[in-house]
């Protein structure tokens, strides 16, 4: 009997934890197989559903969706380079920090740290300001520089804890065995903190996919825009085809979702350990 | 010194050229080191240097100041700090507990659960800004069809919409704070608990003397860092009021941006100073907390 | 192969000293134990030899080179680790052939020179295997391996065995032996553990504190300590050690204890009345006997470990460790006397440590 009711409270809790979570998600998903009519009806279900609006986003047969595949691409290749770039100048920096002991690099580190800490839409101001300073303004260049600049300290911080558990032995060891400063950064370091590279890659290029306001901020040429930003634009008609934003917009969260799903192992593991060590 | 002052010593020195020269053991430190050092220079301290500077004007905070909008995001802030942030840390403290019971369908159900945070806050965002639509919105149309009457104009009333962006924060984030909690609560030796229940201690008792103790320290800098993280929380309160109606839901962050996109790059760079005295000391705690 | 002399050497952490102007040499080819006890700067020493540690002040030599500002990768040396140090990432073959790699050797070369070493150390069957899939003594082989491949002027050990069980030691100790015997290279050893120091070195050096004690073969240093810190560090069980007053009477000699009893002491150094330490080892306390040469005893306790009896036994007011051959009837309880030959006394100085000498 008591156990009974132990079950009963815990589904009277799970209930509306899952109504909560999911809602506006299924909104989403709804609007995507529903016709404008449809969608708009406030119905839980559509009595016709349908994938024409994922026709209507891939043959970009819409003004707002003119450029929908160049920009998904250019999505695509600022996360890419902003994970590639941002695990070089971590793993770099981390390597010299923790094994390397580079004089000067707990202040680095603070540095790194100081620019973790600072609220992002407050960095975004000056970043604007100095990117127009330095002619990147409306360049793709500018989103990825400033994407580096945001996901690196938190990278950097999350490898240097991992380098720290290393032993020292290790370093010692492949000296004596001959190894160069980049030799053992290749050989022995990279592969001892791959696990980490991978949540911190991941972190990256997620951060820069789902990036809005910076994207928003520094680009604004319609080729050249990301995704979030082209859904962004669709505000700014009165009448604008919701159907298709949130088609576009599933399509958008889907890849991420994945990623986050295939590498949660690590992500979890990393990023809850790195964020807030108690 | 002057008594190891062998001949070998000379010799070698000499052949090895000037003592002070860089061993390639610190010279690749500072090559490996170089990348992210530019970056923080180029991306990060010029330009916050060069904001200050163009903020350095006493005037530029007379003219803040005087823009009712500015009192007004303040206030905003504080309330989405303030409420927001309790709320969304005490849900998440008692989610984690409901989270950690062992049974197959909650586990599911934690896995459902991260998708919010898993999933970029634009299409989301615009989701719940529909739903939230007085006229076509699924909230007002179900309001409608169980009591015949009109649903609030959600985003048109200044409290109500700002309420709103405070829950559409909360939705985004509450899973990452409950996974933070859940790996906190995890990290608990079980014995703990057989020990209390074994001494007869009441759910609320177990909670109180051994679940709290063991979570509070984590629980403060995760609302810490939270603040620092709602401070720029730009898309909550942008994607689905825009700041408005009449300017009258902006927080500080977009408030800023807003400055910025009116070319008044002086007042954007003076909200951003105005909030430093809230910013500064919670930057400080955790840093001293995560650099140790 | 190659001599190893270290001139002079001095060690400072920030204003710590931890080596103070140590000098010796290491003869080609000689397996040297460096022992004393833990923190007394035995791994400093050997982690300036290695180039793991810059040198305050001094030389060292390797093969008649002062390496002082050589790089470790161009010392020609090879370290075995406490932790063996292997590569989680590589193989068994992968981590005994890096130091080749790194040198660009021929793959050939280099799988030629990994299986010899691993025929030597019985590691064939191993060498696709991950460090982690090893047990203790096998990760203790492959890092042995992986410093023989090298072929190195030196090997360098830093307590190699202290991560094993006590059997596996014992057995690890006689294998390293061995592969010394058969590669003749010049080893420098460090251990905190006096008994491998004994059992493996051709010369020891005992260390104190950043200073050496002493150094000799084993037997020089278990016969005639040069003072009191190597008579008691060297020797298990530990040399039994009485502080007292010297008396000289013509040939004849005792040393006086505050207790009233009279030990034995035959015509080394020392003048009459001076303080000294007076040091008898276990096994030079012979049971019975009777007459000038005895002291009188009583069992405090018996430990027999089969082959050898260990008493504990209180003499005046000290306790001593004796060790007898063979078993023996004896309870606790019993007055014994016990006879001590002259010729094995070991007399110090109370104040300075140093060994009488005549
Ligand atoms: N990197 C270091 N910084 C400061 N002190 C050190 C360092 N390495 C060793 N020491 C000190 O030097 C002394 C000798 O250490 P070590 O050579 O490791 O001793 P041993 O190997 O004989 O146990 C110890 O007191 C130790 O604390
Ligand atoms: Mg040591």
């Amino acid at each position: 009997m008591k156990r009974l009711l132990t079950e009963a409270k815990l589904v009277l809790i799970g209930i509306p934890v899952a109504i909560w979570t999911l809602l506006p998600i299924y909104h989403m998903f709804l609007f995507s197989i529903s016709t404008k009519e449809e969608a708009f009806s406030g119905e839980l279900w559509p009595a016709h559903p349908t994938l024409r609006n994922f026709g209507v986003v891939f043959r970009e047969q819409n003004y707002f969706l003119n450029h929908f595949w160049r920009q998904f691409a250019n999505s695509l290749l600022i996360a890419v380079a902003v994970g590639a770039i941002t695990l070089v100048v971590a793993a770099g920096a981390a390597f010299s920090i923790s094994r390397l002991r580079t004089r000067g690099g707990r202040l680095v580190l603070n540095c790194a740290l100081f620019t973790y800490f600072i609220p992002a839409a407050f960095l975004a101001v000056p970043m604007y300001k100095a990117m127009g300073t330095y002619g990147l303004l409306n360049t793709q260049w500018a989103l990825i520089l400033a994407m580096v600049t945001i996901a690196s300290p938190y990278a950097i911080w999350v490898l240097k804890q991992a380098s720290d558990k290393l032993p020292w032995e290790l370093d010692e060891a492949a000296r004596i065995d001959g190894a160069s400063p980049l030799q053992l950064f290749r050989l022995v370091y990279l592969p001892l903190i791959a696990p980490s590279l991978v949540a911190v890659g991941t972190y990256a290029l997620l951060l820069a996919w789902n990036e809005y306001l910076y994207a928003f901020l520094l680009l604004s040429n319609d080729k050249d825009i990301t995704l979030p930003v082209a859904l962004g634009h669709f505000l700014s008609a009165d009448d604008s085809p919701w159907e298709l934003l949130m088609t576009t917009g599933l399509i958008y969260a889907l890849p991420p979702a994945a990623i986050y799903y295939a590498f949660k192992r690590y992500m979890v593991a990393g990023l809850t350990a790195g964020a807030v060590k108690s | 010194m002057s008594t190891v002052a062998l001949p070998g010593v000379e010799a070698a020195a000499s052949a090895g050229g000037p003592r002070r020269r860089l061993s390639p053991w610190q010279a690749w430190g500072l090559v490996l080191l170089a990348p992210y050092v530019a970056v923080f220079l180029v991306f990060v301290l010029y330009p916050v240097g060069y904001g200050l500077w163009l903020a350095r004007h006493p005037q530029s905070y007379v003219q803040l100041f005087a823009d009712p909008v500015f009192a007004g995001s303040v206030v905003n802030t504080l309330i989405f700090l303030i409420v927001g942030i309790n709320l969304k840390m005490a849900v998440a403290l008692f989610l984690s507990g409901f989270f950690v019971t062992a049974r197959p369908w909650i586990r599911w159900l934690s896995v459902l659960f991260i998708l919010p945070w898993a999933v970029p806050s634009i299409p989301t965002i615009l989701s719940i800004r529909f739903m939230l639509n007085p006229e076509w919105g699924v909230v007002n149309q179900v309001i409608f069809r169980l009591t015949g009457a009109d649903g609030p104009n959600w985003l048109n009333d200044r409290w109500i919409a700002l309420s709103m962006a405070m829950l559409v924060h909360i939705w985004k984030s509450l899973p990452f704070w409950t996974m933070i909690l859940i790996a906190g609560r995890l990290a608990i030796p079980g014995e703990l608990y057989e020990a209390a229940s074994v001494d007869g201690a009441s759910v609320w008792q177990r909670f109180r003397f051994i679940t709290w103790p063991s979570l509070s320290t984590l629980y403060l800098t995760s609302a810490i860092l939270s603040m620092i993280w709602t401070l720029g929380d730009f898309n909550s309160v942008y994607l689905l009021t825009g700041g408005g109606p009449a300017d009258l839901t902006h927080v500080l962050a977009t408030l800023g941006i807003r400055y910025l996109r009116l070319d008044q790059v002086d007042l954007a760079m003076a909200t951003i100073v105005s909030a430093l005295p809230l910013v500064l000391p919670l930057v400080y705690f955790m840093m001293k907390r995560l650099s140790r | 192969m190659a001599p190893v002399s270290f001139n002079n050497i001095a060690k400072t952490f920030g204003s710590t000293e931890v080596i103070r102007g140590i000098s010796f040499d290491i003869r080609d080819g000689e397996f040297m134990v460096l022992v004393g006890p833990s923190g007394c700067g035995k791994s400093t020493l050997l982690r300036m030899l290695a180039g793991l540690e810059e040198i305050t002040a001094g030389t060292i030599a390797i093969d008649g080179r002062v390496v002082n500002q050589v790089d470790s990768k161009d010392r020609d040396i090879a370290m075995v680790f406490q932790s063996y140090a292997l590569y989680p990432h590589m193989s068994v073959r992968d981590n005994m052939g890096f130091s080749l790699r790194l040198r660009r050797a021929d793959r050939s070369e280099i799988d030629a020179r990994v299986m010899r070493a691993a025929r030597i150390l019985n590691l064939e069957p191993y060498l696709d295997r991950y460090p982690r899939e090893l047990s203790g003594g096998q990760r203790q082989r492959v890092a042995m391996g992986r410093a023989i491949v090298r072929d190195p002027k030196v090997f360098l050990f830093d307590e190699p065995l202290s991560n094993l069980d006590a059997k596996l030691r014992v057995q690890m100790r006689s294998e390293i032996k061995a592969l010394h015997q058969r590669l003749k290279t010049t080893t420098v050893y460090v251990t905190h553990d006096q008994i491998e120091a004994m059992t493996m070195a051709d010369r020891i050096v005992v260390m104190h504190d950043g200073a050496i004690e002493q150094i000799g073969t084993p037997l020089e240093l278990y016969d005639r300590p040069d003072n009191l810190f190597v008579a008691q560090f060297i020797g298990s069980p530990a040399m039994n050690v009485v502080r007292g007053t010297l008396r000289r009477t013509g040939s004849a000699a005792h040393v006086e204890t505050a207790d009233g009893v009279r030990w034995p002491a035959g015509s080394g150094g020392g003048v009459d009345g001076q303080a000294v330490a007076y040091g008898v080892r276990p096994d030079h306390l012979e049971l019975g006997g009777g007459g000038e040469r005895t002291v009188p005893g009583e069992i405090v306790v018996v430990e027999p470990t089969g082959s050898e009896t260990e008493l504990v036994v209180r003499i005046g007011d000290a306790q001593m460790t004796v060790e007898t051959h063979g078993r023996t009837t004896l309870q606790p309880g019993d007055k014994v006397g016990f006879a001590i030959d002259p010729a094995n006394v070991h007399l110090f100085d109370q104040a300075s440590g140093a060994r009488l000498v005549s």
